[in-house]
């Protein structure tokens, strides 16, 4: 791998003309996002996998992503996710990139505490790490610090021979040469199939750099509005939201030690403060898109104070709060409004349940996102699989969106493996069949259930909010139930 | 793999003339090819593709593939002599006298993974020439082609047009086309072979059952293995399991056999081979069966291994050990 020395190859390809055979390949990865870049890093760190001929093909300039390693910067960046213990193991011992990650921007934490904004009696569950191996339940970690340790291991593999990552280009068109009435938006006169192997039914990508391919596998790591799902024509079910995620990077009084994840369910979406090292810490604030509007304006020595209120006030009181943001911005009087209701509560009681205050939200690092939810009818067709957002899009709420993706590199490489033990061409579904029946099926339930959890959490329907109150309090109650849940949550 | 023949229309004249071009194809320019017909082009593309359609009439032979292999690969490879005699003391890896479970597991893991690793060693430097006896349509031969470990693989078959559908679809993957011996077919019966050629490994898969002389066939595959070498093979077991899952639910019930395809007499019992090698003194002292493993269709599963080779369709491993 050699980002440099691709801009040599780009320069040379340009001058070939378009109708040249396309270039073979064993394996094509389009999108250079954590899931495709963790795809081919394993399948270059596998001795059974090492020797496929795989380009990855990413839209964007990953020379920035490659840069973070020598030069991490000194703030967080804002896409921060969540790494549970196993994707964590699956680093280590399978794409080996967790040797350059950099670890002093990590933070294991090993509890969670999950409360209900809506119930009198805060209706809490508090999960911790007492039923995991390795002692925690989870770690943050930036994404740029993942794609960063990927493309540092595929460096430190250095096959030039046959990975090549090209960056700044696109997939302009995916055709399927099999296809015997291509839709008249193929122009034919720019590839000439006939130069290539007219034999091969694998797929043909046309890149902007001029150049095109023919690949073996196509794996469409291209997130939600993957063109390669597109292309093999998977269909993709699923509903907005009609909520936006906002992030942010904040500051904390000081450095919390007691590593506690906290999330606590708003009739207008969770809102997660998840710990960072040092005194940095990172919220995600599902919210509508009213509110989601008002988070981004509001001014920004006035948010952490807001951030405090939803944290520990009703919501009767917040929804005040909100109207006068919305009104002004920049209503100082808001930090007076928040202070007089905060000190009614217990002080002690709000050390010990609560996180500890935000200080500081900083500059240029609140953004918002729409949450949905889809799932990808099948993730295979003859010659294409899917990984990633391309399969799968989840809610926020549990942290899984990364993870469910490293499963997918996990459940898809066993195949694979297996399918060269096997002597079978590798693009054939005889071998991507139990990709699919590995992956699909736990995907979906924890697509169900975080669904329902955020259905079941953002309405005030009083025999719900009752019954959920119910719920969360027998369930901290019975401590194997909560030891079951977290085995499920870290083990995946 | 005679079965599918009868299912395949009489196009032998046209198969084998576009069959041939298209292979030279590969080393020439393909000038006169295009002088064919489409109609005979498409209709003989059909022919290969039905053959080789995962999800069509053969998806039954392509699963059970996927276990032959399985098969082979794990007899080849867990039967590698990790200490050649001639390997010095201090490069020897060390396999305890004793079973590796009763030491600590990071001692225990770091000892089989050292023994795994020279064990992939010796198979990726391993160059295995292959004859497939009944390669039909290439299902076998080109999963046989395209492992690390081996160098050459011979496809014979008595079928005309299933093995020109082989050829063509041969050309449907680079990896095959590489070198001119890593995969070839011919039309010839395994007598027809020339005496001087051997191989380190020949397969003769779902065969056995639809010959009249099966141990004369056997003794002929037996023949072209090296010393050191492997036989596998597969067939039927004659009893009750058998007669209900290959004839009556196979070809009456559910369709997925050709009527007549089977016939029970002519299925071999295990231990009837077994005991067919103990007879003759001299073949007990050359080959050994090493493996047997029993195997079974189960519907919306695929292929299965069983407990026991005794019932149904089996597969044999048989090592020439002098």
């Amino acid at each position: 791998m050699s980002l440099r020395f691709l801009g040599i190859r780009r320069t040379l390809a340009t001058y070939v003309a378009s109708s040249a055979a396309p270039k073979l390949q064993d394996v094509v990865i389009i999108g250079g996002g954590p899931a495709g870049l963790s795809m081919l890093t394993a399948l270059k760190n596998n001795q059974k996998t090492k020797h496929l001929k795989c380009t990855l093909i990413e839209a964007s300039d990953l020379g920035k992503i490659h840069g973070f390693y020598d030069n991490p910067g000194e703030e967080y960046t804002n896409r921060v996710v969540s790494l549970t213990p196993k994707s964590i193991d699956f680093m280590q011992s399978k794409i080996g990139n967790w040797e350059f990650i950099k670890h002093d921007r990590i933070k294991f934490y090993d509890r969670i505490v999950a409360y209900d904004a809506q119930d009198s009696d805060n209706a809490r569950v508090d999960f911790n790490a007492s039923a995991t191996e390795t002692g925690a339940l989870a770690a943050m970690a930036e994404n740029i610090n993942i794609q960063s340790s990927l493309l540092k291991k595929l460096e430190v593999l250095n096959d030039t021979e046959s990975t090549t990552i090209l960056d700044k280009t696109k997939v302009e068109e995916i055709i399927n040469p099999n296809q015997q009435n291509i839709e008249e938006t193929h122009d034919l006169n720019e590839i000439d199939l006939n130069a290539g192997n007219a034999n091969l039914d694998w797929p043909i990508l046309k890149l902007s750099n001029g150049e095109s391919i023919q690949t073996r596998l196509l794996i469409g790591a291209d997130g939600y509005n993957s063109p390669a799902r597109k292309f093999a024509r998977i269909e993709s079910r699923g509903w907005q939201y009609n909520t936006f995620g906002v992030v942010a990077t904040i500051k904390l009084e000081y450095e919390d030690y007691r590593s506690i994840g906290w999330q606590r369910f708003l009739s207008t979406g969770p809102l997660a403060i998840l710990p960072l090292t040092e005194d940095n810490a990172t919220i995600v604030w599902s919210s509508t898109p009213e509110l989601s509007q008002i988070l981004l304006k509001t001014n920004k020595e006035i948010f952490p104070h807001l951030v405090n209120a939803a944290m520990v006030l009703d919501e009767v009181d917040l929804q005040y709060l909100y109207k006068l943001l919305d009104y002004n911005p920049d209503d100082f009087t808001v930090l007076d409004e928040i202070k007089w209701r905060l000190d009614k509560f217990d002080q002690q009681k709000l050390e010990e349940n609560y996180p500890l205050k935000v200080t500081e939200v900083l500059d240029g690092s609140r953004a918002r996102f729409p949450l949905k939810l889809s799932h990808a009818d099948t993730y295979i067709s003859p010659r294409v699989a899917l990984i990633g957002d391309a399969a799968h899009t989840i809610h926020p709420l549990a942290g899984q969106g990364l993870n469910m993706g490293q499963s997918d590199v996990a459940f898809l490489m066993a195949a694979l493996e297996s399918g060269i033990e096997r002597g079978l061409d590798i693009g054939s579904t005889l071998v991507l069949d139990s990709y699919v029946a590995n992956a699909w099926p736990s995907n979906h339930m924890l697509l169900g259930i975080c669904d329902k959890l955020h259905k079941v959490f953002s309405t005030d329907y009083y025999p719900i909010v009752a019954l959920r109150g119910l719920g969360l309090r027998s369930i901290n109650l019975l401590d194997s139930v909560k030891d079951v849940m977290v085995k499920i949550i870290s083990s995946r | 793999m005679r079965l599918p023949v009868r299912t395949i229309p009489s196009c032998i004249t046209i198969g084998i003339r576009i069959g041939i071009r298209s292979s030279s194809r590969l080393h020439s320019t393909n000038s006169g090819f295009t002088s064919l017909s489409e109609d005979e082009m498409s209709h003989f593309n059909a022919l290969a593709s039905s053959w080789w359609d995962v999800n069509g009439p053969q998806r039954i032979l392509h699963k059970m593939n996927l276990l032959r292999m399985d098969f082979i690969y794990s007899t080849i490879r867990n039967h590698i002599q990790l200490n050649d005699p001639e390997t010095p003391e201090d490069e020897q890896v060390y396999i305890p006298p004793f079973n590796v479970d009763l030491l600590p597991k990071p001692v225990r893991n770091t000892i089989i993974q050292e023994q795994e690793e020279r064990r992939d060693d010796i198979l990726n430097a391993s160059k295995l020439s292959v004859l497939d006896i009944g390669c039909g349509g290439g299902i076998l031969s080109e999963s046989m082609a395209r492992l690390s470990f081996i160098k050459s693989v011979k496809g014979i078959d008595l079928s005309k047009d299933v093995l020109e559908a082989a050829k063509l679809h041969k050309l449907k993957d680079p990896m095959l086309n590489e070198d001119e011996h890593k995969l070839n077919y011919e039309l010839m019966a395994i007598e027809d072979i020339p005496k001087s050629e051997t191989y380190d490994v020949v397969t003769m898969f779902e065969m056995l059952e639809h010959v009249d002389h099966p141990s004369k066939v056997l003794i002929e595959a037996l023949n072209k293995v090296n010393v050191g070498g492997w036989v596998f093979i597969s067939t039927i077991n004659r009893d009750f399991v058998s007669w209900f899952t290959t004839i009556f639910m196979g070809e009456h019930i559910l369709g997925i056999v050709p009527v007549g395809t089977h016939t029970l007499e002519k299925y071999i019992d295990q231990s009837e081979i077994r005991e067919w090698f103990d007879k003759d003194p001299e073949r007990k002292s050359s080959f050994k069966v090493i493996d047997t493993k029993g195997c079974i269709y189960l519907p919306a599963y695929g292929w299965k291994f069983t407990s026991t080779p005794d019932v149904g369709n089996y597969f044999m491993a048989i090592k020439r050990v002098s």
